[in-house]
C-alpha cells in the first residue's frame, strides 16, 4: 500500500464526507464500514450491494467517492482490485482512528441521541 | 499550532480552550476547540436561549400553527420577526406573534388559568387555524405551570385542534442548541406517527434542517418537483404541523442542518428504519453532489444529471462572473454553526474566497470537526466568540467581508468593514444554484460598495481625500 495513495485519499475524505462525521461512535462506525465497502465494489468494477435502504444509502455516498478518486488522481484507474481493498481497509483505519478513537468529541459516546 | 489565548482574554484565560488557529500537518486528534459548554463568566456571549432555538428557529417557522408563549411579552416579541422565513400562504407566521404576557401577579399566583384563556382566544380569533405549539419560558417554568395539563385539557374541549408542547426555558442549556434538541425528541416522542398522508410518488424524503430563509426551502422544492420527488415534510421551512407528524412514511431523510436537526434523523433512523443523508444545499459542487446522491438513492440518476445541466446552464455563467472579481476575497464567517463548514469550501471552490476566521455561536465538538476537517490552514476556529475577541480577530486576519448577524453587523459596520446577513441573508435564498449566485451577489455588493469607504471620510477636513473605489466591469 502507497502511504502517499492512502494519504490523498484519507485527505479527500476528511475535506469532502460528512458521514464520518455522524453524531454517535456507532455511527461513525457504521458509515465508515459501509460507505468505504460500497466505495471497494464499485471501484474494483464489482456490483453494489443495494438489497436494503441503507445499502442503497451506503451506494449513493459512495458514488461520487468512486468518481471524484478516478477523476483526481491518475493511479486509481490502474492499482489492482486487491490493493484497492488493502487501501481502503488502511483509510478505515485511519478515519476511525481520527474521528472515533482518538476524537475528543465529548458526545460521541452519549447513549442518546 | 497550539490553541490561542487572545490579548483581550488575558484575565479569561479558560477562553483558550474555545479558540484554535490551524497549523499544517495539525487535525482534530490533535486540537478540537470545547464547545456547547456554558458559557464563562467575564466573555461577553453572542449567544441566545434555549427557548429562542426551540421558537424562533424550529417551531415559529410553520405556517399553519399558532405559536403561544406561554411567559412575558418580550419572550415573544424577540423572537417574531428577527427572521425571514416566508410561506406560500402569506406569511402566516410572521405576521401574527401570540403570548400570555405574563405579569408579577400570574406569577405569584400562577398562570395555568391565563394560558388556558390565551388559547382559546387565539383558536377563536384564527378560527381557520388547528393548530398551536405552547412553549415554556424562564417564568412559567420556575413557578411550575403544567403546560402539557392545559394544552390536553384545550384539546379536549375543541376536539378539532392539536397542540405541541415544549418545555425549554430559557436557562435550561447552554445556548439555543438545547432548544432544538428539546423539539426534536419532543417532537418524535409525542406527533410523529400520529397522521398518515397521502403518497403520490414512488419517492419519499423528508427534506430536515432547511428553514426557508428567504425563499430555500421553495427553491430547492422546484428541485424535487422537476425530480418527481414526494416531500413527505419539510422540518420545517414553509412546512405544516401535520405534514410533520407523517414523517415516518419517508424513505430517506435528507439533511441539511444537522446541528438543529440531526436529532430527528437519528431517531427516525433508529425507530422506523429510514436511512439519513447529509448534504450540504449551499453551492455549485455540493447542491449538484447532493442531487446525485439522492437520485442515486432512488436510481432516477438520469433525471438527476439533466435537472444539474439545466441549472448550471442557467446559473454558471453568473456565477463565474462573480467569482472572477471576489477571487481572493477574505471573508469570515460569524454564525450559529453549521454555516461554518457549509460554506468554508463552497465558497472557495466556487467563488475562489478565502475564509479567514469563523465563529460558531451554538456549534458542538462535531461542528467543529466538520470545520476543521474543510478549513484551511491560518484559519481561527472559534466557539462562542465574543466582541472583544471579534475586534482582536479583525486585526490579525483583516477580512474584507463578515457574514454574520445585525448585532454583530452594526459593530463592524463602524470599522467600515462590509457585513453580509448570514442568518437570515441579505437578498436571498441562497441555497440551490439560483440562491449561491445571489450569495455571489451580496458579497460582491458588500465588499465594492462605495459608500462604506466614504463613511470614514470627514467632509469638514479639507486634507482628507475622497477614495476612489475600483469596482470590477460589467
Amino acid at each position: 500500500m502507497s502511504q502517499s495513495h492512502l494519504d490523498a485519499l484519507y485527505d479527500y475524505v476528511q475535506e469532502r464526507c460528512l458521514w464520518q462525521f455522524f453524531s454517535r461512535s456507532w455511527d461513525r462506525e457504521e458509515n465508515i464500514e459501509g460507505v468505504l465497502n460500497q466505495v471497494v465494489r464499485l471501484w474494483s468494477g464489482e456490483e453494489p450491494l443495494r438489497g436494503t435502504p441503507q445499502e442503497r444509502l451506503f451506494y449513493a455516498d459512495a458514488l461520487p467517492i468512486v468518481s471524484d478518486i478516478k477523476g483526481r488522481f491518475d493511479w486509481a484507474s490502474t492499482i489492482p482490485a486487491e490493493e484497492v481493498k488493502f487501501l481502503i481497509e488502511g483509510l478505515k483505519s485511519r478515519l476511525t482512528e481520527t474521528v472515533i478513537t482518538r476524537s475528543t468529541n465529548r458526545e460521541l459516546n452519549h447513549h442518546l441521541y | 499550532m497550539p490553541m490561542v489565548l487572545l490579548e483581550c482574554d488575558k484575565d479569561i484565560p479558560e477562553r483558550q480552550k474555545h479558540i484554535y488557529l490551524k497549523a499544517p500537518d495539525e487535525d482534530t486528534r490533535d486540537f478540537l476547540p470545547i464547545a456547547n459548554a456554558a458559557t464563562i463568566p467575564g466573555t461577553l456571549s453572542e449567544r441566545g436561549c434555549a427557548f429562542c432555538g426551540a421558537k424562533l428557529v424550529i417551531g415559529g417557522v410553520l405556517k399553519d400553527t399558532i405559536q403561544m408563549i406561554h411567559g412575558p411579552l418580550g419572550c415573544a416579541y424577540d423572537t417574531w420577526h428577527t427572521k425571514r422565513y416566508p410561506t406560500d400562504n402569506g406569511h402566516f407566521n410572521m405576521k401574527y406573534v401570540w403570548s400570555t404576557d405574563m405579569k408579577e401577579s400570574h406569577v405569584v399566583f400562577g398562570g395555568e388559568k391565563r394560558l388556558e384563556k390565551s388559547m382559546h382566544e387565539a383558536f377563536d380569533e384564527m378560527p381557520d387555524i388547528k393548530r398551536m405549539i405552547v412553549y415554556t419560558t424562564c417564568p412559567t417554568a420556575l413557578i411550575g405551570d403544567d403546560i402539557k395539563a392545559v394544552a390536553k385539557q384545550v384539546m379536549k374541549d375543541r376536539p378539532d385542534v392539536d397542540v405541541f408542547t415544549v418545555e425549554c426555558p430559557g436557562f435550561s442549556g447552554v445556548s439555543q442548541s438545547k432548544g432544538h434538541h428539546v423539539l426534536n425528541i419532543g417532537w418524535i416522542n409525542e406527533k410523529v406517527d400520529t397522521l398518515q398522508k397521502e403518497i403520490t410518488s414512488d419517492y419519499t424524503i423528508n427534506f430536515i434542517g432547511d428553514f426557508n430563509i428567504q425563499g430555500d426551502s421553495q427553491l430547492l422544492q422546484t428541485y424535487w418537483d422537476k425530480l418527481g420527488i414526494q416531500v413527505i415534510a419539510h422540518f420545517t421551512g414553509n412546512g405544516t404541523y401535520d405534514d410533520l407528524r407523517c414523517m415516518h412514511q419517508a424513505q430517506l431523510n435528507v439533511v441539511n442542518c444537522a446541528r438543529s436537526s440531526g436529532y430527528i434523523a437519528n431517531e427516525l433512523k433508529k425507530r422506523y428504519g429510514i436511512p439519513r443523508l447529509d448534504i450540504d444545499s449551499w453551492g455549485f459542487n455540493y447542491m449538484a453532489e447532493g442531487i446525485r446522491k439522492i437520485c442515486a438513492f432512488f436510481g432516477i440518476e438520469e433525471r438527476g444529471e439533466a435537472l444539474i445541466a439545466e441549472e448550471e446552464a442557467k446559473w454558471k455563467p453568473k456565477l463565474d462572473w462573480y467569482k472572477e472579481r471576489l477571487q481572493g476575497t477574505k471573508m469570515a464567517i460569524w454564525t450559529g454553526g453549521p454555516r461554518l463548514w457549509h460554506w468554508t469550501k463552497s465558497v472557495e471552490d466556487d467563488l475562489g474566497v478565502q475564509v479567514v476566521a469563523m465563529s460558531s455561536k451554538f456549534g458542538h465538538e462535531e461542528d467543529f470537526e466538520k470545520v476543521i476537517a474543510r478549513g484551511r490552514e491560518g484559519t481561527y476556529y472559534i466557539d462562542d466568540g465574543n466582541e472583544l475577541e471579534f475586534f482582536e480577530i479583525i486585526e490579525l486576519v483583516k477580512p474584507d467581508v463578515i457574514f454574520t448577524g445585525p448585532r454583530v453587523g452594526e459593530l463592524i459596520k463602524k470599522l467600515h468593514i462590509p457585513y453580509v446577513n448570514g442568518h437570515a441573508y441579505h437578498n436571498g435564498p441562497y441555497m440551490g444554484f439560483e440562491g449561491f449566485v445571489n450569495l455571489a451577489r451580496d458579497m460582491y455588493n458588500a465588499v465594492y460598495n462605495p459608500l462604506r469607504h466614504l463613511a470614514a471620510v470627514d467632509i469638514r477636513d479639507k486634507s482628507q481625500t475622497t477614495p476612489i473605489i475600483t469596482r470590477g466591469a460589467a
